[in-house]
Parts: structure tokens; C-alpha cells; sequence
């Protein structure tokens, strides 16, 4: 059964949309600035309202708030909380799952661990680098084993040879967990290295599959 | 250019010599030990216990409303929004007195509101519980202010993803944004406390001047002077100076970091 699917999803700059991602599936949403890939996410992530039907294995999200439907979000600017460490930020996400104390900490340090941000748990947000942020923000995404992962332009800031290491290192956890994910970007390559299928998203429609988007010529 | 620097120079000079000029006459005005008197009289004592108690009161209470009205204007536009922000402000520029005399024709007796009050057994005017009244009055535009500036200055992305992370808007609210906007907020409660600590016009006509009853530190200079007493008046506004003094530079400091949420995140 598809983990996700939007049916005549319409938004003011979007749509209709429809879109199947399969469980376990990487899907990139390729398309230029303004063309609603973010609005698309927020959406999904129940940020925004919308008209049409966004299921989850076949469960409506209608009136589901962001805070009942255990997605992981990456926004573009990361959005880390800047008044709380590395660690903090992750058990923050935490405080409310029905796990005991011990078991958050756990948690924590596994998270921690497997997004290689262990090392800079006590420091703040806003002493850290570019990649080390990206893997804060990932990990406290990662937390609560989302059920979906949403990434917007994940790495649109940083530099090619971290982008490179991050990709690599999204793979392999990805692949680890078992993510599903949908990977909004304006980078083709980027796209294409991280899902297993591309999709593009023009004016707020889904246009079919090209190898050359039209913006990249 | 130099010329107007040397006006300038001219003008700082003079302001601050009349202000220190002013501090050091009422500072000298009295020996040390008639002073340290003073400050030990009851009067003395019962103003400042008063002050504090009603002027934290108060600060609660108008961070409180403050706080959420600030928030609500911060995040959200609604109809009639700059009519209600300037009856807000209305307060700041209002003369005390004059905002005293409108509660006082709220509350009394012969108004509708004053008269249910009054049946439900509550008794605000002329008692400790109007002075909180009108302090409260006075601090909360400040506050609402405050709050709304330092409000705007946090994203409010963060608390929508402080949503896709299982927190519900009230925790977002508690535990993201508050504390984002906190230092705006702690210079707002400082403002809002020096605000109420000095409140004297509004005090006055919404629970009068009554020595041991209603008499805060502002309310004891004045009645002091009224009578004669310098030693007592001069001792409380000592002690109203130095709060004052204290509270303003804790805003200086306060004003010294940068605001959350502001600027700190330089991508690679």
C-alpha cells in the first residue's frame, strides 16, 4: 500500500496535484524557483491548508495538525532553535513521546551518533558550520522515526564538497532507516543522487519526467 | 562640522549637569545620618513594602495581558487592528491624572461596572488593590508594546516547526517562542516594573493618598513634602532613584546582545 498519495491537492500557487510515493521510496521534486515546491511540503507537512485528499496508508490528513502526523520536516533555513544546544534541540522533539526518560536519552545519543553530530551535542546552533548544522537539523528531524521525511533544499547553502559528503551520508541513512522521503530541489544532480525517482514541478503542476529540465538548457 | 559637534558637546554637557545637578541636591540634602533614619522610619519602610508588593503585582499581571496581546498583534492582522493599537498606546501618552480620573468614573459607585463590582464584593478603589489597578494600567501599554516588537523579531517558521516536531501551538509557545523573544520580553518586565514602581496620577485618584493604607514610595514623597517632612519624602525618592537607576541599567544591558532569532545563522 503507497505511504503517501495526494489526489487534486490544489493550494492557491499549486495544483492539482497528484502524487504517489511509495513506502520506502526517495522522491526528488525538481523545479525552479516560485514553482510551489516548498508550498507543496508545507502541505504535506500540515503547515498549510489545502483542497483535495492527502492520505496516509489510506488514512485522510484533513484536519490532522502538523503536531499529530509524525513527519520529519527539514525546512531550508534549518530553523534550529538557537536558545537550546545540539542535544536539546533533539530532545525537544522528544518531549513528548510516550517513552520514559531513559529512553529519550537513548535516543538521543543514537540519533546523535548516527547523524555524526555527537561531538558538537552541547554547543549551540549558532556556532556551528554549515554541514553541522545540516546534520543537526537532520538528526533532530530523525528523531521521533518519522514516518516520512521532508526536505527542502536541504543543501542549497553550503558548498559543493560538504553537499557531496551530505549526500553520501543521506544515502546511507536513508537506506539504513528505511526512509521515505520527498527531496524538494532546483539542483538536478542533487535530485538525481539522492532519489530513487525524479519528478518535476513547474507553475505548481507536475509536468512528466524529462532527462534536461527545460530551466537547466 | 566642528563647530556643530561643539554645539552638540554643549547641549550633552548641559543636560547632564543639570540631571546630576538635580541628584546631588536632593542626595545632599540631608546628612547621612538623618538620612539612614529616614529609611528606617515606618512610613519609609511601609511605602517601599507597598511599592514592591503592588508593583510586582502589577508587572504579573500586565506581562500577562501584555504578553498574549503583544503576541496576538505580532502574529496576526485583523480588522481594526491600528484603531485598537492606538487606544493601546493611548495610555503611554495620556497624562496619569487624566487615565486615573476615567477608572475612577469606571469603578465607582454610580457606574454600571463599579456597581457589579461592588455587589460581587469587590472593592478596588481607594485600597492597596486600586494602587495595583493603576499601576497595572499605567505598565501593560508598555509591555503590549514590548512584546509585539520582540515577537515580530522571531520567525514564525520556528513554531511551525517546532509543530512537525510533535509540540502543539501552546508548546511551541512556551518552550520555542518565548524564549526566542525573551530578552525582549525581560527588557519589556523590567520597563513595564520601573513603569509601576513610579506611578503616581493614576494611583492617586483611583486609591487616593491615604498614609499606612495606600501610600507607595511616589505616594510618600508627595504627601511628605505636602506636610513638611522632607527627611521621610527625601528618603523614599532616594530609594525610588536607585531602583530606577538600577532598572535602567539592567535595560542597557539587556539592550547590549543581539535579539533571538536575529541574524546569527551565517551559512557556509
Amino acid at each position: 500500500m503507497p505511504e503517501l498519495r495526494l489526489e487534486a491537492v490544489t493550494h492557491p500557487v499549486l495544483g492539482p496535484l497528484d502524487l504517489t510515493v511509495a513506502d520506502g521510496e526517495a522522491v526528488a521534486v525538481l523545479g525552479p524557483s516560485g514553482a510551489g515546491k516548498s508550498t507543496l511540503l508545507k502541505i504535506i507537512a500540515g503547515l498549510l491548508p489545502y483542497q483535495g485528499r492527502l492520505t496516509f496508508d489510506g488514512v485522510s490528513m484533513a484536519g490532522v495538525p502538523a503536531y499529530r502526523r509524525n513527519i520529519g520536516y527539514l525546512s531550508q533555513d534549518l530553523h534550529l532553535f538557537p536558545h537550546l544546544s545540539v542535544e536539546n534541540n533533539i530532545r525537544l522533539a522528544l518531549l513528548f513521546d510516550r517513552t520514559s526518560v531513559g529512553q529519550r536519552r537513548e535516543r538521543t545519543r543514537q540519533i546523535l551518533n548516527l547523524c555524526a553530530i555527537a561531538h558538537r551535542a552541547q554547543r549551540r546552533p549558532q556556532t556551528l558550520s554549515g554541514g553541522e548544522r545540516q546534520r543537526a537539523a537532520l538528526a533532530r528531524a530523525l528523531a521521533r522515526h518519522p514516518r516520512l521525511l521532508l526536505l527542502d533544499e536541504p543543501f542549497s547553502r553550503l558548498d559543493r564538497s560538504t553537499k557531496q559528503i551530505l549526500w553520501t551520508e543521506l544515502g546511507t541513512l536513508r537506506r539504513h532507516l528505511g526512509l521515505t522521503a520527498l527531496i524538494v530541489t532546483h539542483d538536478a544532480e542533487e535530485a538525481v543522487t539522492l532519489a530513487d525517482r525524479v519528478i518535476i514541478l513547474q507553475a505548481g503542476l507536475l509536468l512528466p519526467a524529462a532527462a534536461t529540465p527545460p530551466w537547466d538548457t | 562640522m566642528s563647530g556643530l559637534l561643539l554645539l552638540a558637546g554643549g547641549c550633552l554637557i548641559a543636560i547632564t549637569v543639570t540631571v546630576l545637578g538635580a541628584l546631588l541636591a536632593l542626595a545632599s540634602h540631608l546628612p547621612l545620618d538623618a538620612l539612614w533614619l529616614a529609611l528606617q522610619q515606618q512610613e519609609t519602610v511601609f511605602a517601599l513594602r507597598l511599592s514592591l508588593y503592588t508593583s510586582l503585582l502589577a508587572l504579573a499581571l500586565a506581562l500577562l495581558f501584555g504578553t498574549l496581546a503583544g503576541y496576538l498583534l505580532a502574529r496576526r492582522s485583523f480588522p481594526g487592528q491600528a484603531l485598537i493599537e492606538t487606544l493601546l498606546d493611548l495610555p503611554m501618552v495620556t497624562p496619569p491624572l487624566v487615565a486615573g480620573m476615567g477608572l475612577l468614573f469606571l469603578l465607582g459607585r454610580d457606574a454600571p461596572v463599579g456597581s457589579a463590582m461592588a455587589a460581587a464584593g469587590w472593592h478596588l478603589l481607594f485600597s492597596p488593590a486600586g494602587v495595583i489597578l493603576a499601576q497595572t494600567y499605567v505598565a501593560t501599554p508598555l509591555i503590549v508594546r514590548s512584546a509585539r516588537a520582540a515577537f515580530q523579531a522571531v520567525d514564525p517558521d520556528y513554531a511551525a516547526v517546532a509543530g512537525t516536531l510533535g509540540l502543539t501551538p501552546l508548546w511551541a509557545f512556551l518552550l520555542v517562542e518565548i524564549p526566542m523573544a525573551g530578552r525582549g520580553l525581560l527588557s519589556a518586565a523590567v520597563l513595564g516594573w520601573a513603569r509601576a514602581l513610579g506611578e503616581f496620577g493614576a494611583t492617586l485618584m483611583v486609591a487616593g493618598a491615604t498614609r499606612l493604607h495606600t501610600e507607595t514610595l511616589p505616594m510618600a514623597v508627595f504627601l511628605n513634602i505636602a506636610s513638611g517632612e522632607t527627611e521621610v519624602a527625601i528618603a523614599c525618592a532616594l530609594i525610588l532613584l536607585s531602583m530606577a537607576f538600577a532598572l535602567l541599567l539592567v535595560i542597557r544591558l539587556l539592550a547590549g546582545g543581539k535579539s533571538a532569532g536575529q541574524g546569527q545563522f551565517q551559512h557556509a
